[in-house]
């Protein structure tokens, strides 16, 4: 375990690095609430709720998924295809570790603090200026557990389009496919409800929504309790599922390496 | 600097991206898969769109089939960004490294040379779709299309991409000063991301940015109305084939600045 510490303690230092960077992705998403709070106000209009849910509920879980969504980013599927392609790669396959957990490793310190730095700020703001309350229950006490869940899903998905830097020189496609299919099937930009029946059936049931609708919901949907218990079973099992995806995957690709001298 | 006419800048232009596209052509599969992902990211926020209206009839007073006319101008609108001034991109490496000294030497108008580099082939996906979307909607929504008509939308199209390449554009040319652009970069290109919404949901303070100071509102929304509304158009919108031309004049002196005030980073 001891030298995964190292590596996550390296890439927390490392992160700090890119603070403009981190600031202007902060500053980015303060202005994407200011939208969306307009957005769903033009939405709800004189109506109290729409499918179940209040301005309130609906704000909050907007506002929190944009935030989730720069919490959650891992940009390991650029770095990884980047060293695959640069052939810097080389240097781990000597390494006695673990390749998958050295990835996550390296990704858990941005993770740890942008918890921090972008999520403090943002719910001041919720609260503060556009005066939505966060509401207090017993679900939150999970948001931890789901939230570290929902990272390990979310570096699954990274981690697999990086390797897939392996077959392919550019993973511009595929990544962008990715984050498209990540945002929209997980509900990070529109809740779940609001979905047709039939299609919100299967949704919760694919890995997506683990990635934001399970952690967020626990937030916004403080009356539901044994549907949380569910939603948490079923990101534990795809977390499980997506690792050893992951795994797999790492050692099929990784036999096409051919890295030309350098 | 030799003068050029505008004819023989674009005889040069079809030469150079000729070259530049054959060689693209050598990776297929990075053409198709990157496409791919131009059609889901284009419409991604139309799908949210669909599944919104699934739920309400009206945004703000705007009709489902009218917010996919709003996105389908919006797409066009963005594309030769995308496509024509791609390299804008580069131009924090080129600027770090030095390699942009290179385009000092040459017998052509600087910012021209820049964007002959790259030619981005997957945009031309997202136009594609653009257009077939703005034909479906109208036809959906019956509009009314005279010659004239036709004229004023390639005028505001025109004007719409000028808005959409001045603020990606001048955003990149912060490089000449700070070098690492990104962060202002990337914060002008999710500014694009709001433009297809209805501009009248907005009020006080956001109204008036979006509508004058990084004026995203002229991408889409404004010079939409004249197609959608004629009828019922604020003075505002009239204003939308110009804007384009003033803000890209703008842009065009920060990067004259810019170039004249480069001196390398020393690498």
């Amino acid at each position: 375990m001891r030298p995964y510490l190292a590596v996550a303690r390296g890439s927390t230092l490392v992160s700090m690095v890119y603070r403009f960077g981190f600031l202007a992705a902060v500053l980015g998403n303060v202005v994407y609430l200011a939208v969306a709070f307009y957005l769903w106000k033009a939405v709800y209009g004189d109506a109290d709720t729409i499918r179940g849910l209040t301005f309130d509920q609906t704000y909050l879980y907007v506002a929190l998924g944009s935030t989730l969504f720069i919490v959650l980013k891992t940009y390991i599927d650029w770095s990884l295809s980047h060293e695959i392609r640069e052939g810097i790669v080389a240097i781990y396959l000597i390494k006695p570790i673990d390749f998958q957990l050295y990835m996550l490793a390296s990704s858990v310190g941005f993770f740890l603090l942008s918890v921090v730095t972008v999520t403090v700020p943002t719910v001041l703001l919720i609260t503060l200026v556009f005066g939505v309350s966060l509401p207090v229950s017993p679900a939150l006490a999970l948001f931890p557990l789901s939230l570290l869940l929902a990272f390990i899903i979310n570096f699954c998905f990274d981690y697999g389009v990086g390797l897939s830097g392996f077959y392919t020189e550019s993973i511009w496609g595929i990544s962008t496919v990715k984050d498209t299919l990540v945002l929209v099937l997980s509900g990070a930009l529109i809740p779940i409800q609001f979905f047709p029946d039939m299609i919100r059936d299967t949704l919760i049931w694919l890995p997506f929504q683990a990635v934001y609708y399970t952690p967020l919901s626990l937030i916004t949907l403080p009356e539901e309790g044994w549907e949380h218990v569910v939603r948490l079973g079923v990101q534990a099992g795809w977390a499980v599922i997506l690792l050893a995806a992951g795994r797999v995957f790492y050692h099929q690709a990784v036999k096409v390496l051919r890295i030309a001298g350098g | 600097m030799a003068v050029r006419s505008p004819a023989e800048y674009l005889r040069l232009y079809f030469l150079i991206e000729a070259q530049y596209i054959k060689a693209r052509l050598q990776y297929r599969a990075d053409f198709m898969i990157s496409s791919v992902g131009m059609v889901f990211s284009s419409l991604a926020t139309l799908g949210v769109f669909a599944v919104l209206f699934n739920s309400i009839n009206e945004l703000a007073g705007w009709s489902f089939m009218e917010m996919v006319f709003i996105y389908a101008f919006y797409m066009i609108a963005i594309s030769p960004m995308q496509i024509l001034f791609d390299q804008f991109w580069w131009l924090r490496f080129d600027v770090q490294q030095g390699t942009f000294l290179k385009y000092y030497f040459r017998p052509l108008n600087m910012m021209f040379y820049y964007v002959s580099e790259r030619f981005d082939i997957k945009g031309l996906t997202q136009l594609v779709l653009g257009i077939g979307l703005l034909i479906y909607s109208s036809v959906q929504l019956g509009l009314d299309w005279t010659p004239g008509r036709v004229g004023i939308l390639i005028l505001t199209v025109l004007s719409a991409s000028l808005v959409q390449i001045s603020l990606v554009v001048t955003a990149a040319c912060s490089a000449f000063w700070i070098v690492n652009s990104w962060p202002v970069l990337s914060l002008a290109w999710k500014m694009r991301e709001f433009a297809p919404y209805p501009m009248t949901i907005f009020s006080g303070l956001m109204r008036i940015t979006f509508t004058y100071i990084l004026p995203i509102g002229f991408v889409a929304f404004f010079p939409s109305q004249l197609f959608l509304r004629p009828g019922s158009v604020s003075s505002l919108v009239y204003a939308a084939p110009f804007v384009g031309l003033g803000l890209f004049a703008i842009t065009y002196r920060v990067w004259t600045h810019g170039v004249n005030a480069y001196t390398g980073t020393g690498s």
